[in-house]
């Protein structure tokens, strides 16, 4: 048997959530934000597989089907977000986040 | 001569007399990476047939090693440190300071070290299995990725680390016995959502702008903060929880019973889905598009 256990695996989903944490917090640029939303969603999502495989045991996929979930609703998010960037691009000629702080034009 | 002399326009076969000879310097350039080929190859085959019959180094591998050294240091002499006239018996001098060096270093690496690391080698391979191997390997992948997307000051410099970061995820996803997740992964994230994030860069840049301001921060050091606060919180919990984990792994392929799974158990929530992506392609394209105004025609 592998010496590599659950703790291992949650700690890299740890440092995935922390570290996207951290790009959502601090980056001006909004494509940067949305990148630090799917390293969040991937640190969850290894959270997911890695109780699916270790806790929930053979036969029982419920943490693999709320990954996919998740992975569908990333792929929807980052449709949208991107989009919205995109019209705030074109409205403001910017997309730094501490600058675009109308609903309007 | 200092004045530069003109250039002839009757007679353009003549090159420039102060300018170098581009195709002399290309030939001169290869026959410095050359001798410095040699020189390594001359080295590595000394040394190496010698330890590997295991006898001691004699005075002829001393004397090859010594000429293969000099042989690199003149062809590196043609792209480094070319202030250096290494030329003639300055070369050999220079050489043979630096062969003293290397001998000083390779004497101690192989009297001292050399037993020290081959005891610790020996005693530590042992405990090393390749899949622990393998999950390392992801796991600083991943994390490497992860931390490049969010320190990166250039914004594609961050987007190629986000790859790096998907790529490990996807792997660790394979070390769990979640082979179809894992091929999700590499085809919506990788394929897909990072595709679009490019193109979100490559359409919001403008021409002129610096790259290395497109991705300012604001609070760094309280992100930093942050992100150890919350790694460190993490980490306790999950290496300190007592979790219920089973005794036995499956390494079955899960994409059929995912199938299954998606159209028996979890089927309003699948239905549900996909009329989410449905509603999310078309906001997208809404909201995306570029708005014809009624007022178009005043140019702004």
């Amino acid at each position: 048997m592998s010496s590599i256990g659950l703790p291992h695996f949650l700690i890299v989903g740890a440092i995935l959530f922390a570290l996207g944490m951290v790009t959502v917090v601090t980056r001006r640029n909004a494509v940067g934000i949305l990148m630090g939303v799917e390293l969040i969603l991937n640190g969850a999502n290894v959270n997911f597989i890695a109780f699916n495989h270790f806790v929930e045991g053979p036969g029982r996929l419920t943490g693999q089907v709320f990954s996919i979930f998740v992975i569908v609703l990333a792929a929807a998010e980052a449709a949208i977000g991107l989009a919205i960037v995109l019209a705030i691009y074109q409205t403001f000629r910017t997309i730094d986040v501490e600058e675009t702080d109308l609903l309007r034009e | 001569m200092a004045d530069v002399p003109e250039i002839r326009p009757s007679d353009p076969r003549r090159p420039l007399p102060r300018a170098r000879d581009p195709r002399r310097n290309i030939v001169e350039g290869l026959v410095r990476i050359g001798a410095m080929l040699a020189g390594l190859m001359i080295g590595v085959g000394a040394l190496g047939t010698r330890l590997i019959a295991g006898r001691p180094l004699g005075v002829a591998t001393f004397v090859a090693l010594y000429l293969a050294l000099t042989l690199c240091i003149w062809g590196l002499n043609g792209f480094a440190f070319r202030r250096l006239p290494l030329t003639g018996p300055l070369l050999f001098l220079f050489s043979a300071a630096a062969f003293g060096v290397l001998f000083l270093i390779g004497y101690l690496l192989g009297g001292v070290a050399g037993p020290f690391v081959l005891d610790a080698v020996s005693r530590i391979v042992p405990y090393l299995k390749l899949a622990d191997g393998v999950f390392y390997l992801f796991a600083v992948m991943t994390c490497a990725g992860a931390g490049g997307c969010a320190f990166s000051r250039n914004i594609i410099y961050s987007a190629w680390s986000l790859l790096f970061a998907l790529l490990g995820v996807a792997g660790l996803y394979v070390f769990l016995g979640a082979d179809f997740p894992a091929v999700a992964q590499v085809l919506i994230y990788i394929g897909g959502v990072l595709v679009l994030i490019l193109f979100a860069i490559m359409l919001t840049k403008q021409i002129g702008e610096d790259p290395k301001l497109t991705n300012a921060h604001v609070g760094f050091p309280a992100g930093v903060a942050l992100a150890v606060v919350t790694i460190a919180t993490l980490t306790y919990t999950a290496v300190m929880a007592p979790w219920k984990i089973v005794a036995e792994r499956s390494w079955e392929p899960t994409a059929g019973p995912l199938g299954i799974a998606f159209l028996t158990d979890y089927l309003l929530p699948f239905e549900v889905a996909s009329v989410v992506l449905l509603a999310a392609l078309v906001g997208a394209v809404v909201i995306a598009r570029k708005e014809i105004k009624e007022t178009s025609d005043v140019t702004s």
